[in-house]
C-alpha cells in the first residue's frame, strides 16, 4: 500500500506540474494598468493556486485509480464494500469550506479597497449609446469626447449612463468593468498607474453595432493631461 | 425502432370500440398529426379573428396588427390546436363533457411499431425514448448553429453573415441548447429510469406526461422558426435582457413565448416527478434505499416547479411591454431595468443546477456499477444535492456583479456562491473515492463519466475565480464565461447525457452499441472539447468580450484554431449518431443486465415488459450494496430468483 501511495503521491506531482506550467508560462492576464487590477491579479492568483492544488488532486487519484484497478470488461467480480468514511468526508467538507472562505474573504477585502473613492477623484462620465461611448470632464467644462484621456496615478472615478440600452465599460487592462444601465446612475473607480494606450470595450450586448462600439483609452502625465484638457476648451 | 415482444392482445380496441367511419375520415378525424396539423391551422385562423373582430370593435387603428396576431394566434391558438389535435386533450374532454370515456384498454402504452412514436403515448419508456430522439434533433440543430457562428468568427471581420443572423445564431444556439436540448434530454432519461427504478409501473400521471412531451416540440420549432420572421431571429442572448430585447424586432417575440411551452413543459414534468416519487415507491423503497438518480431528480423537480414561473414571467413581461405597452422594464414609464435581470437569474441560476443536478444521478449509477463498488458516503451524497437545491436560490445576483444593482448584495451573495462549492466538492470527492480499489470497467458509459468528473472540476474552479467578485469584475461577460459554462455545461452536463445515453441504451433498446465506436467518440469529443473551449478562458481573460462577430485581430490565431477545433467536435458527434442507429436497429441483443447493476430497472427484461414488473418488487436493501455478502437490492419473485446474467 504504501508503494501505491508513493505512486499516487508522484501522479499528482507531475500533473501539479503540469498545471502549474500551464498557469505561468502563459500570461494570462493582460497587463495591468491600474492599482485596482494589481489587487485583482493578488486573488487570481491565489485562486488559481487552491485550483493547481484540487484539479491534481482529483485527476491524480481518478488516473491513479483507472490505471491500478482497471479489470477486464468480462470480470465479474466486485471491489470491497467501502461505504464511506466519517473522517474523510468531515475532511472534504471542512478543507473546501475553509478554502472558500478564506477566498471570500480576501475577495471582500479587495472589494472594498478597490471602492474606496478620494475626495479629489477625478469625476468622468462615462455615456454608452448604440454602438459609441462618450466622455465628459465634469470638473473642467462641459465639453464631449471619444476617447478617454486619464492622468497617470490620479484616482478616477465613472459615473455611468446609459441612453438607450444597457451598456458595459470595460477596459481590459484596468481590470475593472460596470453595465451602464438606463434609468440608474452606477459608479466605478480605476486608479491608472501605468502610461500608454488602451482599450475600452463594450461587454454588454447591445444590439447590432455591439462588436465594434469600442473607444480608445489614454494614460498620460499630469501635465500632459492639463494640455489636452486645454485643448479639448479651446 | 424496438419491437416490444410483450402482449399483442392488450393494444386492440374492443370490438364495440372500433370506429364506424372509414379510415379516409379516421386520418382526417381521429388523433394524430393530420388532425393536429389541421387544427393548429384552424387554431391560428381563430386567433387571429379574435384580434381582428376585438380591434375592430374598439376602432383600433389598424386593426392589423402583426406582432399581436402573432402571439395569439400563432403562438397561443396555433399550439393549443396542435396539441388538441394530436390528442392530448382526448381523454380530458371527453371526462368534462360528460361523454363515455373510453376505458383504460392501455391502448396507449407500450410501442409497437416506429410509428407509434409519433403518437400522444402514455407509456414513460416510450415518452423518454420520444424526448431522448428529439432533444437530440434539436442538439444537432443547435450544434450546426454553433458551427456556423464558429466559421465567422474563425477571422476578425464579418465573412459569412450579417450581424443581426450572428446575434440570431448565438441566441438561437444556446437557447435550444438550454431549452430543447440539456432540460428535456435529462427529463427523457429521467422519465424511462426513475419509475422503473422506483419499482412503479409508470409515471404518476401517464397522460400529463404525454402532454410535457409534446409542449417541446412546439417551443423548438417556435425558437429556429424566429429566423423566418422579418428582421431575423431573436438576437439579445439567450438571456434576452430588457430593454435591449424590447426593442428587437418580431423575432424576439418568439423567444418570449417558446420559453413559456418549454417552462410549461418543464414544470409539468417536475410535478409528475415530485408525485410519481412521493407516492409511486415499490414497498419497501425508503428514500434512503432510492438510487441516487431519483434523489437527483427529485432535487431538480423541486428546483423546477420552485424557479421556472419566474423565467415565465420575466419573458410575459418583456412582451407585455412590447405588444401591450407597459412599463415593467423601460425607464421612461418608471419601469426598473434591473429588476428584469433579478427576476431572470432568480430562474437562470437554479437552473444551472436543473441542468447539472440529473447528471450527477447518472453519473453516481455508473461510477458505482462500474467499479463495482457502493457509493461512497451514500447519505452525504443526497443530502449534498437537498444543499445545492436550499443554496442554490440564494445565488442569482452573482450574475449581477457589474450589473449596477445594489452594493451590499455582491459580499453576501459572492459567500452564498462560494460556500456551493462545499456540497459540489462532496460529490467529487464521493465519486471519486468511490473507484479507489474498485474494479474498473472502463466502458464508454463510464469513460464519460469520469470525464465529466475531471471536465466539471475545471469548469467548478473556474466558478471559484467567477464567484469572487472583484476577479468577476475583470472576466465578466467575456468569453472567459463561454468557456466557464461550456467545461459546466457541455464537459458536466453533455457529457453525462452520453454517459447516461449508453448506459441505458441497452435497457431502452434491447441491443448493445458498439464499444469501439463508442470509445472513438469519447476520445474524439474529449480532446476536441477541451482544445474548443480552454483557450477561451484565455482570450477572455485578454479582452475579447463575448457575443462578438468581430475582435481584435490579436484575437485571430486563436480563434482560428477555436473554429478548427469546434468542427471536429461538431464530427465526433456523427460517430454517436453512426453508433446509436446501426446499434438500434441491428446491435447484438443485449441481456438485461449487462452492466450487473442492482438497481431495479436492471432486474426486468431488455426492454421492460409494458407494465415495467410483473409482479410488484420487494425492496429490501439499499441500492448499491456491491461485494456485500447476500445483499439484496430487492426481491423480484420469490419463486424464480432475479438471476445474475453475466455480460
Amino acid at each position: 500500500m504504501r508503494k501505491g501511495i508513493v505512486q499516487l503521491v508522484a501522479i499528482g506531482i507531475v500533473l501539479g506540474v503540469l498545471v502549474t506550467l500551464v498557469a505561468v508560462l502563459f500570461q494570462w492576464l493582460p497587463t495591468s494598468a491600474s492599482k485596482e487590477f494589481d489587487r485583482i491579479q493578488d486573488i487570481y492568483w491565489f485562486a488559481t493556486v487552491i485550483s493547481i492544488v484540487i484539479f491534481s488532486l482529483v485527476g491524480a487519484v481518478v488516473v491513479y485509480s483507472v490505471w491500478k484497478w482497471r479489470v477486464p470488461l468480462d470480470d465479474d467480480l466486485d471491489g470491497p464494500p467501502i461505504h464511506g468514511h466519517t473522517g474523510l468526508e468531515i475532511a472534504w467538507t471542512a478543507v473546501p469550506a475553509i478554502l472558500v472562505i478564506a477566498l471570500g474573504i480576501v475577495s471582500a477585502v479587495v472589494l472594498s479597497e478597490n471602492g474606496q473613492a478620494s475626495s479629489n477623484a477625478l469625476q468622468v462620465k462615462a455615456i454608452g449609446q448604440q454602438f459609441a461611448w462618450r466622455f465628459e470632464y465634469p470638473d473642467y467644462g462641459d465639453f464631449q469626447t471619444g476617447e478617454l484621456v486619464l492622468p497617470v496615478d490620479q484616482q478616477a472615478q465613472f459615473t455611468m449612463e446609459a441612453v438607450d440600452v444597457i451598456h458595459s465599460f470595460w477596459v481590459p487592462n484596468f481590470g475593472q468593468k460596470m453595465d451602464a444601465v438606463p434609468g440608474i446612475e452606477t459608479t466605478i473607480l480605476v486608479t491608472p498607474d501605468r502610461t500608454g494606450a488602451f482599450a475600452v470595450v463594450c461587454t454588454e450586448l447591445c444590439g447590432l453595432g455591439h462588436a465594434t462600439m469600442r473607444a480608445k483609452a489614454r494614460v498620460v502625465t499630469q501635465a500632459e493631461f492639463d494640455a489636452w484638457i486645454a485643448e479639448q476648451k479651446a | 425502432m424496438t419491437a416490444t415482444q410483450h402482449s399483442h392482445d392488450v393494444h386492440q380496441y374492443p370490438a364495440h370500440f372500433e370506429p364506424p367511419h372509414g379510415s379516409t375520415w379516421k386520418l382526417l378525424f381521429g388523433p394524430g398529426l393530420v388532425r393536429g396539423a389541421w387544427m393548429a391551422a384552424v387554431g391560428f385562423v381563430l386567433g387571429m379573428l379574435l384580434v381582428l373582430v376585438l380591434r375592430a370593435w374598439w376602432s383600433w387603428d389598424p386593426a392589423w396588427n402583426t406582432e399581436v396576431i402573432l402571439v395569439v394566434g400563432g403562438m397561443v391558438f396555433a399550439p393549443l390546436g396542435f396539441l388538441a389535435g394530436i390528442g392530448s386533450f382526448d381523454y380530458w374532454l371527453y371526462y368534462i363533457s360528460g361523454r363515455p370515456t373510453r376505458p383504460e384498454d392501455h391502448s396507449g402504452h407500450g410501442a409497437h411499431s416506429w410509428k407509434d412514436y409519433f403518437r400522444v403515448n402514455t407509456d414513460h419508456k416510450v415518452i423518454g425514448i420520444q424526448y431522448l430522439v428529439t432533444t437530440f434533433v434539436f442538439f444537432t440543430v443547435g450544434g450546426l448553429m454553433a458551427m456556423f457562428f464558429r466559421a465567422e468568427l474563425a477571422q476578425p471581420g464579418l465573412q459569412f453573415v450579417d450581424s443581426q443572423t450572428f446575434n440570431g445564431l448565438v441566441s438561437v444556439h444556446a437557447t435550444l441548447m438550454i431549452f430543447l436540448f440539456i432540460i428535456p434530454a435529462f427529463a427523457g432519461l429521467a422519465n424511462f429510469a426513475v419509475p422503473l427504478m422506483l419499482g412503479a409501473p409508470d409515471m404518476a400521471f401517464p397522460r400529463l406526461n404525454a402532454l410535457s412531451f409534446w409542449l417541446l416540440p412546439i417551443a423548438g420549432i417556435m425558437f429556429i422558426a424566429s429566423f423566418l420572421a422579418p428582421g431575423g431571429a431573436f438576437g439579445a442572448g439567450w438571456t434576452g435582457y430588457a430593454p435591449l430585447a424590447e426593442g428587437q424586432p418580431l423575432g424576439q417575440t418568439f423567444f418570449n413565448m417558446g420559453v413559456q411551452w418549454a417552462g410549461a413543459s418543464s414544470i409539468m414534468t417536475a410535478l409528475n416527478f415530485l408525485v410519481t416519487i412521493i407516492t409511486m415507491r415499490a414497498p419497501g423503497m425508503t428514500f434512503w434505499r432510492m438510487p441516487l438518480l431519483v434523489w437527483a431528480n427529485f432535487t431538480t423537480s423541486l428546483l423546477v416547479v420552485i424557479a421556472t414561473p419566474f423565467i415565465a414571467g420575466s419573458q410575459f413581461f418583456v412582451m407585455f411591454d412590447r405588444i401591450m405597452h407597459t412599463s415593467f422594464f423601460t425607464p421612461e414609464g418608471g419601469g426598473y431595468v434591473l429588476g428584469y435581470q433579478h427576476i431572470f437569474w432568480f430562474y437562470s441560476h437554479p437552473a444551472v443546477y436543473i441542468m447539472m443536478l440529473p447528471g450527477f444521478g447518472i453519473v453516481s449509477e455508473v461510477i458505482s456499477s462500474m467499479s463495482r463498488k457502493p457509493i461512497f458516503g451514500y447519505r452525504l451524497m443526497a443530502l449534498s444535492l437537498l444543499g445545492i437545491l436550499v443554496l442554490g436560490f440564494s445565488v442569482w445576483a452573482h450574475h449581477m456583479f457589474v450589473a449596477g444593482m445594489a452594493d451590499w448584495l455582491r459580499v453576501p451573495m459572492m459567500i452564498t456562491t462560494l460556500l456551493i462549492a462545499i456540497p459540489t466538492g462532496i460529490k467529487v470527492f464521493s465519486w471519486v473515492a468511490t473507484l479507489w480499489r474498485g474494479r474498473i470497467h472502463l466502458t464508454t458509459p463510464m469513460l464519460f463519466a469520469l470525464g465529466f468528473v475531471t471536465m466539471f472540476v475545471i469548469g467548478g474552479l473556474s466558478g471559484i475565480y467567477l464567484g469572487s467578485v472583484p476577479i468577476d469584475i475583470a472576466a465578466s461577460d467575456t468569453y472567459f464565461i463561454v468557456a466557464h459554462i461550456h467545461y459546466v455545461l457541455f464537459g458536466g452536463s453533455v457529457f453525462t447525457i452520453f454517459a447516461g445515453v449508453y448506459y441505458w441504451f441497452p435497457k431502452m433498446t434491447g441491443r448493445m452499441y458498439d464499444e469501439r465506436l463508442g470509445k472513438w467518440h469519447f476520445w474524439l469529443t474529449f480532446v476536441s472539447f477541451n482544445a474548443t473551449f480552454f483557450p477561451m478562458h484565455y482570450i477572455g481573460l485578454r479582452g475579447m468580450p463575448r457575443r462578438v462577430f468581430d475582435y481584435e485581430s490579436a484575437f485571430g490565431d486563436m480563434n482560428f484554431v477555436i473554429s478548427i477545433a469546434s468542427f471536429v467536435l461538431g464530427a465526433s458527434f456523427i460517430v454517436f449518431v453512426y453508433n446509436i442507429v446501426t446499434s438500434w436497429v441491428r446491435g447484438p441483443i443485449a441481456d438485461a443486465n449487462p452492466w450487473r447493476a442492482r438497481t431495479l430497472e436492471w432486474q426486468v427484461s431488455s426492454p421492460p415488459p409494458i407494465f415495467n414488473f410483473d409482479e410488484i418488487p420487494q425492496v429490501v436493501g439499499g441500492p448499491y450494496e456491491y461485494g456485500v455478502p447476500g445483499a439484496r437490492h430487492a426481491v423480484m419473485n420469490p419463486a424464480k430468483e432475479a438471476q445474475e446474467v453475466h455480460a
